[in-house]
């Protein structure tokens, strides 16, 4: 696992600022192959922190919330990158062939499923939540952070009432405008980090 | 293989999550009223009694970088209405570099409810309530919720002492409305917050919890740092820069208050920009108070008879005495410091002249100053024991080195009760400076005092301008001795002040009895017995036996004001019962705001005149350690906490509340009418 463009301090949890170019990564993906940010200039790319066994990401996952959002990212051009910044040991972590698993069974439809074991990218990013939503445009620039949508709860029947801020600021974006919201409070369990 | 094992695994949790029943949570939850029969058109307080399972731990209102607050759905009888959630002051639990703000141990949120008026005795008000919280392990999360519910019937409001007290103890892990404003500012990505707390106050792990979400990097470290009344925190700022930034400020020991910010300007603190500057400002500063302590009561005698010891040594190691003199002098202020900057350093909220803080200290400083004085008089003479005499006698020069050295340190110890009113901003200075900053200004203070000496030993000049050695000296002496009575004086009052008529008493003896025996020691002396100082020494050690016996009297309420009286409900009913007009107000010793009021208007003798001619009675209510009766008591009045001053006008029950910022003319306007 190579890792360019980032500038990390160890422990500590940085940040990628919005509106600034957003941090070059690399990671292996679910099928073992390299995958870097860098690969998708010209694309619009949406990047999830996932634990499947986080309630807040099942709230969205198994009520087809997050599959149904990545499908019309995708239905619009957009790529779908989906991170597990699982330390090994804690909740959520994955090796490439259970993340296959749990993709196939929740049906979910990522362009790729990343496998970020030691944190780097996710504290690079500043992840602190699963899930917790990056959306980088064609230029490179980061033009939003935050959460999946607007109700922080564990219950699956709020999704309804919710603004899905992924969905809103593609939609801005495909008008040609700014994201009217570009950061939120990202809400979930925290990222199960190596300590 | 592993893919089955996922699965498995995956339905295993989900069977382990959902199999909950409730009797099965992770936080058990007990809905208690403090009174089953509130009164109608009243408030009544439920609390959320909540006891997390060993290794879990439920979230604060802002749960920090992952987490979510408790929410709460209610069913309520018709115009019942029911507040927000109170929360306690919350722990901090970093792991893996994000932050949570939670409750490790038991914990109870309090919601107000409101009945409507007008509701006959004996309404049942049937009251549920549907919880969703989180609830979580350092591993794994689970969102619970709690289905809750309680009758109330209306009645009396009457509370049984039992759910007082255990109400009254969830009161006091609320935090408490600071009063007074604090302000913030970003600058070049970090975060400062000052809030007004006085220098007295104590703060052990002061540590801001903010309740507006991205303003602060929450898993951040904060450093906090004091500066006489203000409490300065900083640590890496977000970008939001919202016109009110509210949080809770927790002082350790489960203390916290509520406070709101607005951003303005913080003057730049230790470690930051103009440190430079600063330690150059506070250096000056230092030297020209230490120059100051020169004339003070404390120090001039000592400083004197040193300078004239000088003049009778007629230059001879003139250099070697100052310099001597000098290390004592700055060495002892840079032990002082050390001392200080250590205690500092352990979280205790101490100040320059932080000894006199102590009434042992002050015991034997007050032994210690009698002691000079009736030396200066002439009771005694200073010689050391024998051997030391005998050197001295013969001119060795060892004496006068370590007499110079020793007289030097003296004067430093003793020079610190005097350096308040000029050593105050430099002090304040010294302690937001890195450590090296401040020991030097220390060391500043203990140059600026060493200096005339340092002159008189090496230059000549100054020293031929001494008035040449005579009998004139011993009576010089003689009068040196009232200004280190006066210190004496001043010890004492002090000693009482900390530990009471007994302990002041106490120490007045233990100086007599060690009078006496230098009294005696003199007379040997006079007649030139052998082992003349036996007696004196013997007395001074009994002396020094009261420091095992004086202990600090317990802080009372702080009735500065003649004739004041600690405030309760009932001595506020029987003065108003005696006709008597009563000025009752609530203070505590964290309150700024408070302290200022009382210094410029309450304890002033214009308005303490026009209180005494209109007799007024007035009543004190200390809320330093947030009593919960007084609280309640000033939760009446529509006030969330001090400063409060009511005003009960003659043969009227109900009080004008009068401005938090109060003026003269508003006491001695309503006293005189």
């Amino acid at each position: 696992m190579i890792l360019t463009g980032l500038v990390l301090a160890a422990p500590a949890v940085a940040q990628q600022t919005t509106g600034a170019p957003a941090g070059n990564f690399k990671l292996t993906d679910m099928t073992g192959k390299t995958v870097s940010l860098s690969d998708y200039r010209g694309k619009t790319v949406v990047i999830e922190w996932n634990n499947p066994g986080c309630p807040f990401v099942k709230k969205h996952y198994d009520s087809g919330n997050m599959q149904k959002t990545q499908a019309a990212a995708k239905a619009g051009g957009a790529v779908w990158l989906t991170v597990n910044s699982g330390a090994p040991g804690k909740q959520g972590h994955m090796t490439g062939a259970e993340a296959q698993g749990f993709v196939t069974s929740a049906k979910a439809v990522p362009t790729a499923y990343l496998l970020d074991p030691k944190g780097v990218v996710g504290k690079g990013y500043g992840a602190k939540t699963t899930p917790h939503i990056y959306i980088v445009d064609p230029a490179g620039k980061l033009v939003y952070q935050g959460g999946i949508d607007d109700k922080p709860t564990a219950n699956a029947a709020d999704i309804a009432g919710a603004r899905n801020h992924v969905l809103a600021a593609l939609g801005e974006m495909k008008a040609g405008k700014p994201v009217s919201m570009p950061e939120t409070r990202p809400y979930g369990c925290s990222v199960k980090y190596a300590d | 293989m592993r893919f089955v094992l996922f699965v498995l695994m995956t339905v295993f949790t989900a069977c382990a999550v959902s199999a909950q029943t409730p009797g099965e949570r992770h936080i058990a939850i007990d809905l208690v009223a403090e009174s089953p029969t509130p009164r109608a058109g009243g408030e009544v307080t439920l609390a959320f009694a909540s006891t997390p399972q060993p290794g879990w731990h439920g979230y604060w209102k802002n749960p920090g970088d992952a987490g979510v607050e408790t929410s709460a759905t209610w069913t309520l009888p018709a115009g019942v209405t029911a507040g927000a959630i109170e929360y306690p002051v919350p722990h901090r639990l970093l792991i893996a570099g994000l932050m949570n703000y939670v409750y490790e141990g038991p914990f109870a949120q309090f919601v107000r409810l409101k009945l409507p008026a007008g509701l006959a005795a004996g309404t049942v008000l049937p009251i549920k309530v549907k919880l969703d919280y989180l609830v979580c392990t350092n591993e794994i999360c689970v969102p619970e919720s709690a289905e809750l519910a309680t009758q109330l019937t209306v009645g009396d409001g009457a509370v049984d002492p039992a759910t007082r007290a255990r109400f009254d103890g969830w009161r006091r892990a609320m935090p408490k409305p600071l009063g007074s404003p604090a302000t913030y500012a970003v600058e070049g990505g970090k975060f400062r917050l000052a809030v007004p707390y006085p220098a007295t106050s104590p703060a052990t792990d002061a540590y801001f919890f903010p309740l507006t979400d991205g303003v602060v990097d929450y898993g951040k470290p904060q450093t906090v740092t004091r500066d006489g009344d203000t409490l300065v925190v900083e640590t890496v700022a977000k970008a939001g820069r919202p016109a009110t930034l509210d949080g809770v400020l927790a002082v350790g020991d489960g203390q916290g208050f509520r406070l709101t910010a607005a951003p303005g300007a913080i003057a730049a603190s230790g470690g930051g920009g103009g440190t430079a500057t600063t330690l150059l400002i506070a250096l000056g500063g230092a030297i020209l108070g230490g120059l100051l302590l020169n004339i003070m009561p404390c120090v001039f005698p000592i400083l004197s008879l040193k300078a004239l010891s000088l003049a009778k040594s007629g230059g001879e190691g003139a250099k070697g005495e100052a310099l001597a003199y000098t290390a004592g002098v700055v060495l002892m202020c840079l032990a002082l410091g050390g001392v200080l900057l250590a205690l500092r350093a352990g979280g205790m909220a101490v100040g320059w002249a932080f000894q006199l803080t102590d009434p042992r200290v002050i015991l034997v400083l007050l032994l210690l100053v009698t002691a000079i004085a009736f030396n200066l008089a002439g009771l005694f003479e200073l010689s050391a024991p024998g051997a030391v005499n005998r050197m001295a006698a013969g001119g060795g020069s060892g004496n006068f080195w370590g007499g110079a050295f020793g007289t030097g340190a003296l004067a430093a110890f003793v020079a610190t009760p005097c350096t308040g009113p000029f050593m105050g901003a430099a002090m304040g200075t010294a302690l937001i400076l890195p450590w090296w900053g401040a020991l030097a200004v220390f060391g500043g203070l203990g140059l600026g005092l060493a200096l005339p000496f340092l002159a008189l030993g090496f230059v000549p000049a100054l020293r031929r301008k001494l008035p040449k050695p005579g009998a004139w000296m011993e009576t010089f002496r003689h009068i040196l001795s009232v200004p280190m009575f006066l210190t004496a004086l001043a010890l004492a009052w002090v000693l009482g002040k900390q530990a009471g008529v007994d302990g002041m008493t106490l120490g007045l003896a233990a100086a007599l009895l060690f009078a006496a025996g230098l009294w005696w020691t003199g007379a040997r002396q006079a007649k030139g017995r052998t082992r003349a100082w036996v007696p004196g020494v013997l007395a001074g050690l009994v002396a020094l036996g009261a420091v095992a016996v004086v202990t600090r009297a317990p802080a009372e309420a702080a009735a500065k004001v003649a004739g004041a009286e600690p405030f309760t409900e009932s001595r506020l009913a029987a003065l108003q019962a005696e006709g008597k007009p009563v000025f009752a107000y609530f203070t505590a010793d964290w309150c700024v705001t408070c302290k200022v009021n009382e210094k410029a208007v309450i304890e002033t003798a214009t308005v303490q005149d026009a209180l005494r001619k209109g007799e007024v009675a007035v009543l004190v209510g200390d809320w330093t350690d947030g009593d919960p009766a007084l609280g309640r008591f000033i939760e009446r009045h529509n006030r969330a906490g001090v400063p409060l001053y009511l005003w009960f006008p003659r043969g009227s029950s109900q009080p004008e509340v009068l401005p938090q910022v109060l003026t003269q003319a508003m006491v001695t306007t309503r006293a005189g009418g």
